[in-house]
């Protein structure tokens, strides 16, 4: 791994204007995406991940409104501004720079249309050359274990859940993008077709130099794949490391207790834990640390002063005022990883 | 398509027909006093010997040449003759009052009928379904509330009341349409470009009236439109960088429009329905002031004959939408759906 | 399957799995559910208290109207009298000296038993022969009945019943307004039908998820739970139908002129050609707009019914600014 910057976040923010007030759900966050390196984002639904997905390819839905910077920068030329981009621009920046893809794949395609002319129209909309690409995407869809003919031939629905989504991903990877997004892409799916997805991007991780940002809160899926981990708890980034540093040097309680209740095959049912306390509301505002209300923790301070994200170590950064004690304080109840590694 | 759906449908359709036509020849039954009182009544009438001693069979035989039917056989052979003359020798029996064939009849108004009855729902439902669509993109705007209500409004107008507003406005105070006829008295019929625009005239403001029935689509295609525009799969063509006219037509467009498509051709139901009474208020000879006057005067052949007639152009209209699906929604062309 | 999980199914079908509530706590609460509720949300729907007092009126002017207005008759007053002159005739008089106002309302009451009898057997068929099809998906009185209603939807449907009132000239209001509904339950049926097909195919899911449920309680509940808003809504859209249809017939001459009718009034006004005769006019344009507010009104109910009912539509609308969904 370079310490090559893709993709560089700052200080970005989306709000929505509701009833009740400002909702932020994505509050002034930075980030820092290597080139090709995958990282995982993971937090809890609601958290504002995939909002911060969307916002990398200036695409949050109407009322939102997005502000700080997002910049881009592909391997050979200009960076890039995302969120300064004229409608145009953004139009051919995305799925030629970023493609994503998202859980729902039997929903992202259009139901009336065969497979083929969804790759055929991507091609001609973006003026690249449709023979040579679509040969190319008959490449992709092999590489993916797919019968490149009958799946081009075929409508949406009559493909299966794991072909659809595989074909998204031959989709995703026709204009040869750097940077892929990964919105919980094997949430539909059963646990044997997720490990298979999982291994695939794998592959093409390295087949194509990809840069990967992988958006779950499957926190033990992430750790099959994720180089680095960035960590979201109520709108923002609370810790951002290594995957192996984060699974057992973890130095945010929060980090800590999704850990901990992440159920594995030996855990008895009544042991399964969750977080207790209620999900962070994005429209109220919480002095000091978003996570005291919940945090065994919490001490004066951090119901006043809200903490920065902080360095613990090299490459890793944790938003806790107490980071250095949390290791001792907040024990792991049983490690993702064990299950991981068989 | 698979062709046993193809069969399945084609024989539904024949079985359709039949059933019509048994209906219509019910029908004859059902009138007071059988079909042979009444005719005899009307022929009786229309050949002036009112009171006079008429030939039995001579009115018997008269009934059989007009209506196809001969009231003193049995029923099963009443009802195989009326098939007969009608499905081999295209026979719809002879109009009582003018005493020509009544297929010559139809023949002679159904292109009119067809020519403003088509025009009337490819311009309705082009200028609902544009509506909707535009009302759908801007929902919730100004825009979307004054075009809710009016479509509403319109909805509320039977399209009879629109053609007696069109006529007054366009025809009396304004002139700017003709109100009476299918062209112009001293046009003669012929390729020429005079005759054109006459008929082009003369069917605006029948089109326009017809038209109307419509609008109703609007507010359907809006939500249609609203659900497909909350759709994943619009949301990712976004994503990929597609161009807005193409997310536009191929994502929202066709998939909001689908739906409306079965509606669309049984629309020709009530399109051929309201030519009744179009027809009868623009003096338009067609097939819908045959039936109108038929009724006036009580000549059941011309009656039936155009109820036959109009039941098959639907049958077809209906029997072709179901065929086409197919190619327009890739899903149901398996031919098994829940609709 | 988590804990929690299970604990939401139990909850989800408590009122089916345990000691189930009387009869009467249970009717109580389909009320509240299905009609107190909807009315409060109608009241702050604009369409649906614009709707409610038009037809109040309209409601009014068939009954108390009736009462105060005098049977109109020749010769009663001036003829061909401009509206707004005379207390006595508001809206002017015909040709023959008949108060206009008065033919409207006397054609009220009548109008209502069509509307009446037409939306109970278009809707009232509907709804029992889509249930019954649905239920039976795939049986010989699925296929009966569905064919029956392809066949009915293919004839168009105002010459059809064009030709049964000239053949059996119908004088009673309910027997004119149950001609009309025959042309109307066929589109009406198939809708039930796959509503019931779809509600069918989701309970069976879930029940099935369950273990052992009967299917046929759940879809007692839904059923009834989501086809009545349906119900409801056209039924008011088929008002206005029949509102068209019989004023249509009326205005064509082909259904007698023994009983008043906004048609009538229009049919006598146009063939004195009104449009050309100024003083015509009122004659033939005041049983317009009567006809029209009506239908509007109805429109109008429709769309707010299918608002208030539609929670589901209301759920989905509100997501693009609910700010809980918005973060996923």
């Amino acid at each position: 791994m370079t310490d090559d910057v893709a993709i560089e976040i700052r200080d970005l923010a989306v709000t929505f204007g509701v009833d009740r007030g400002e909702s932020n759900v994505v509050r002034n966050v930075d980030l820092d995406v290597y080139r090709e390196e995958t990282l995982g984002i993971v937090g809890e639904s609601g958290s504002g991940k995939s909002m911060v997905a969307l916002s990398l390819l200036d695409a949050v839905p109407e009322p939102g409104t997005v502000s700080g910077e997002v910049t881009y920068y592909p391997e050979d030329g200009d960076p890039i501004s995302v969120l300064d981009l004229d409608p145009e621009e953004l139009r051919r920046f995305r799925w030629e720079q970023v493609a994503m893809v998202f859980q729902g794949a039997m929903t992202s395609f259009n139901p009336v249309m065969s497979i083929r002319d969804h790759f055929r129209e991507t091609l001609q909309d973006h003026g690249y050359d449709v023979p040579a690409g679509m040969e190319r995407g008959k490449e992709i869809l092999e590489q993916l274990y797919l019968d490149p003919d009958r799946v081009l031939d075929s409508h949406p629905h009559e493909l299966s859940g794991g072909m659809q989504q595989r074909t998204l991903i031959a989709l995703s990877l026709l204009l040869e993008p750097e940077v892929l997004l990964l919105d919980e892409p094997t949430a539909a799916l059963d646990l044997l077709m997720q490990r298979s997805i999982i291994d695939l991007l794998r592959g093409i991780r390295e087949t194509f130099d990809l840069t990967l940002v992988f958006i779950t809160h499957d926190l033990p899926l992430l750790t099959k794949i994720a180089d680095r981990m960035a960590v979201m708890y109520a709108f923002d980034f609370v810790e951002i490391t290594e995957t192996d540093q984060l699974l057992y040097h973890s130095a945010h309680p929060y980090t800590r207790a999704l850990l901990s209740t992440t159920p594995d095959l030996t855990t008895p049912p009544d042991e399964i834990r969750t977080i207790e306390g209620n999900k962070p509301d994005p429209v109220e505002y919480i002095s000091g640390c978003s996570y005291h209300p919940r945090c065994p923790m919490a001490e004066e301070k951090c119901h006043s002063i809200e903490p920065e994200l902080m360095t613990v170590e090299t490459e890793h950064e944790a938003s806790c005022h107490y980071h250095a004690e949390v290791p001792e304080t907040v024990p792991i109840r049983n490690n993702p990883r064990g299950v991981a590694d068989e | 398509m698979h062709p046993r759906y193809v069969l399945k449908r084609t024989g539904q359709m024949v079985l359709t027909f039949f059933v019509t036509v048994t209906f219509t020849f019910a029908l004859y039954q059902a009138m007071p006093g059988g079909p042979a009182e009444a005719m005899r009544a009307m022929i009786l009438a229309e050949s002036g010997q009112v009171g006079g001693s008429v030939n039995l069979d001579l009115l018997n035989q008269m009934v059989e040449h007009y209506a196809n039917v001969n009231p003193d056989k049995p029923l099963h052979v009443q009802y195989y003759n009326y098939l007969h003359s009608l499905l081999i020798q295209g026979d719809m029996g002879t109009s009582i009052y003018q005493g020509e064939p009544v297929l010559d009849l139809i023949l002679q108004s159904v292109p009119w009928t067809m020519f403003i009855g088509v025009y009337a729902l490819a311009l309705g439902y082009t200028v609902s379904l544009f509506l909707g669509a535009v009302m759908a993109y801007k929902e919730r705007s100004l825009f979307d509330s004054v075009a809710s209500i009016g479509v509403i409004f319109l909805n509320s107008v039977p399209y009879y009341i629109f053609a007696i507003i069109l006529v007054y406005v366009l025809g009396i105070e304004y002139s700017v349409f003709p109100i009476n006829g299918r062209y112009g008295t001293f046009v003669d019929p012929g390729f020429t470009l005079e005759y054109m625009s006459s008929v082009v005239r003369h069917a605006t403001l029948p089109v326009v009236s017809m038209g109307i029935l419509a609008t109703g689509g609007a507010l359907t295609m809006r939500g249609n439109a609203i659900r497909v525009l909350g759709d994943d799969y619009v949301r990712v063509a976004e994503l990929r960088g597609l161009r807005r006219s193409r997310v536009a037509m191929q994502y929202v467009g066709r998939n909001s429009v689908l739906p409306l498509y079965t509606q669309f051709m049984i629309g020709i139901a009530g399109v051929l329905s309201s030519t009744v009474v179009v027809e009868e208020i623009f003096a338009y000879n067609g097939m819908g002031k045959l039936l109108y006057d038929a009724v006036l005067l009580h000549d059941y052949p011309v009656l039936m004959g155009t109820l036959l007639v109009f039941t098959t152009i639907t049958l077809l209209a209906i029997y072709i939408a179901d065929l086409t699906y197919g190619y327009i929604d890739p899903r149901i062309s398996t031919g098994d759906s829940n609709e | 399957m988590s804990e929690a999980d299970e604990l939401d199914f139990e909850e989800l079908f408590d009122d089916t799995d345990r000691e189930p509530p009387s009869r009467s706590a249970r009717l109580k609460r389909t009320l509240d559910l299905t009609v107190l509720a909807p009315l409060r949300i109608a009241i702050h729907d604009w369409r649906a208290v614009v709707a409610g007092t038009i037809l109040l009126l309209y409601g009014l002017m068939g009954t108390v109207g009736v009462w105060l207005a005098t049977k109109p008759s020749s010769g009663d007053h001036p003829k061909l009298q401009g509206p707004f002159q005379e207390l006595a005739y508001p809206l002017g008089t015909d040709l023959y000296g008949r108060s206009i106002l008065d033919q409207i309302i006397y054609a009220t009451p009548d109008m209502f038993r069509m509307i009446f009898a037409g939306a109970i057997v278009a809707v009232g068929v509907a709804a029992v022969v889509g249930l019954l099809s649905g239920f039976m998906r795939g049986t010989p009185v699925d296929a009966v009945l569905m064919m029956l209603a392809d066949i009915i939807i293919t004839i168009p449907g105002l010459p059809l019943i064009i030709v049964i009132t000239a053949i059996f000239q119908p004088t009673n209001p309910y027997i004119v307004g149950v001609f009309l509904g025959i042309d109307m339950w066929p589109g009406l049926a198939r809708t039930v039908r796959s509503q019931v097909l779809s509600i069918r195919e989701e309970s069976y899911v879930e029940a099935s998820q369950i273990m052992g449920l009967p299917t046929s309680s759940i879809l007692r509940r839904d059923v009834a739970g989501q086809l009545m808003p349906f119900i409801l809504v056209n039924a008011s859209l088929t008002s206005r139908r029949v509102i068209f249809e019989s004023v249509s017939l009326y205005f064509l001459g082909i259904l007698p002129f023994t009983t008043y009718n906004w048609g009538v009034l229009m049919n006598l006004a146009y063939q004195e050609n009104a449009l050309t005769r100024s003083e015509l006019l009122p004659w033939l344009v005041f049983p317009m707009i009567t006809i029209i507010l009506m239908s509007f009104a109805f429109v109008l109910l429709s769309q707010a019914m299918d608002a208030i009912f539609n929670v589901r539509l209301q759920a989905r609308h509100a997501e693009t600014i609910d700010d809980k969904e918005m973060t996923e």
